[in-house]
C-alpha cells in the first residue's frame, strides 16, 4: 500500500494478494488522509470450528489475476458509490491458522457513514464475486472444499447481491 | 489427437480440481460460446457436473458472459461458487 498525495492513491488500486500475515494497521493508515473524517478497517479471521465441525487450518486458493481484477474493479466501485477517501483490502491465501486474519478491508470518507456502509457493500460483493476458494483441513486428514450455491456475478459492474438470481 | 486439432486450456481450481483430478486440461473445441464449452467440459468430466453447473467462467483475467464465444486457443478458467473473505 504506497503511502502517497491523495490524487495518486485514487488512481492506485490498492488491493492484494499475500501469503503472509495481513499487516491490517498498514492498510488502514494507507487509506487513511487528512480530509477523512472516519476510517473503518474490518478483518475477518479464520474460525476453529464451522457448524460444529473443528478444522485444524483453513486453506486458501485464487484465481490470482481474475481476483486482483475483480477486487480492484470493487475498490474502484465503492470509492465512487461511496464517496470515499481511500480504500484497500487485503486477502490472505495458502495456509491460515485458526484464529488469523483471511481478509482486511479499510474504508475512509469525509464522515463515519459511508466508511462503514463501504466496507459492509465490499465483503458482500467479496464474498460473492472474488475468484478465492476456502478448504477446511480436518484433524483426521480429510479436506473439504467451500462452495455456496450462486456463481459469482461475471456482468463486471457489480450488481446488487439481494437482486442476484 | 493431431497436433492441428484446435483446443483451448482449461483451468481449475478447488472442487472442481478435486473432483476432475487435474488443474489443467486441453478441450479439443471447434468454436462456440461459454455455454457451449461448459457442455463439452460436463460430457468429458460428468462427476463434476453439480459444480460445472453453478459455475462461472472466465477468459483470462475477465469474467466472461454465458453467450460469450471462445475463440480456440483461449485461456479460460471454470470459476465455481467462492467462498474467500
Amino acid at each position: 500500500m504506497p503511502h502517497g498525495t491523495l490524487e495518486t492513491r485514487l488512481n492506485h488500486q490498492d488491493v492484494a494478494l499475500t501469503r503472509e500475515p495481513i499487516d491490517a494497521k498498514a492498510l488502514l493508515s494507507a487509506v487513511t488522509d487528512v480530509t477523512a473524517g472516519g476510517s473503518v478497517l474490518f478483518v475477518g479471521s479464520t474460525r476453529s470450528q464451522t457448524a460444529g465441525a473443528m478444522t485444524t487450518c483453513l486453506t486458501y486458493e485464487a484465481h490470482e489475476p481474475l481476483a486482483r481484477a475483480v477486487l480492484a474493479a470493487l475498490v474502484a466501485e465503492a470509492r465512487e458509490r461511496f464517496a470515499l477517501v481511500g480504500c484497500g483490502v487485503v486477502h490472505r491465501l495458502g495456509e491460515v491458522a485458526a484464529g488469523e486474519a483471511s481478509i482486511a478491508v479499510a474504508a475512509s470518507a469525509p464522515h463515519r457513514k459511508e466508511a462503514f456502509a463501504a466496507t459492509e457493500w465490499l465483503m458482500d460483493r467479496i464474498k460473492r464475486d472474488v475468484p478465492i476458494w476456502k478448504c477446511e483441513h480436518s484433524p483426521d486428514g480429510s479436506r473439504t472444499w467451500v462452495h455456496g450455491d450462486m456463481p459469482p456475478n461475471t456482468s463486471g459492474r457489480a450488481a446488487e447481491v439481494m437482486t442476484h438470481p | 489427437m493431431r497436433d492441428d486439432t484446435p483446443t483451448v486450456r482449461v483451468t481449475m481450481f478447488a472442487g472442481v480440481a478435486e473432483a476432475v483430478g487435474t488443474r489443467s486440461v486441453d478441450v479439443p473445441w471447434n468454436g462456440g460460446t461459454v455455454v457451449d464449452l461448459r457442455t463439452a467440459i460436463t460430457t468429458m468430466f460428468p462427476v463434476a457436473e453439480p459444480l460445472l453447473s453453478r459455475s462461472a467462467f472466465a477468459l483470462g483475467d475477465r469474467y466472461a458472459a454465458a453467450d460469450e464465444r471462445v475463440p480456440a486457443g483461449a485461456d479460460v478458467a471454470i470459476i465455481p461458487p467462492v467462498s474467500g473473505g
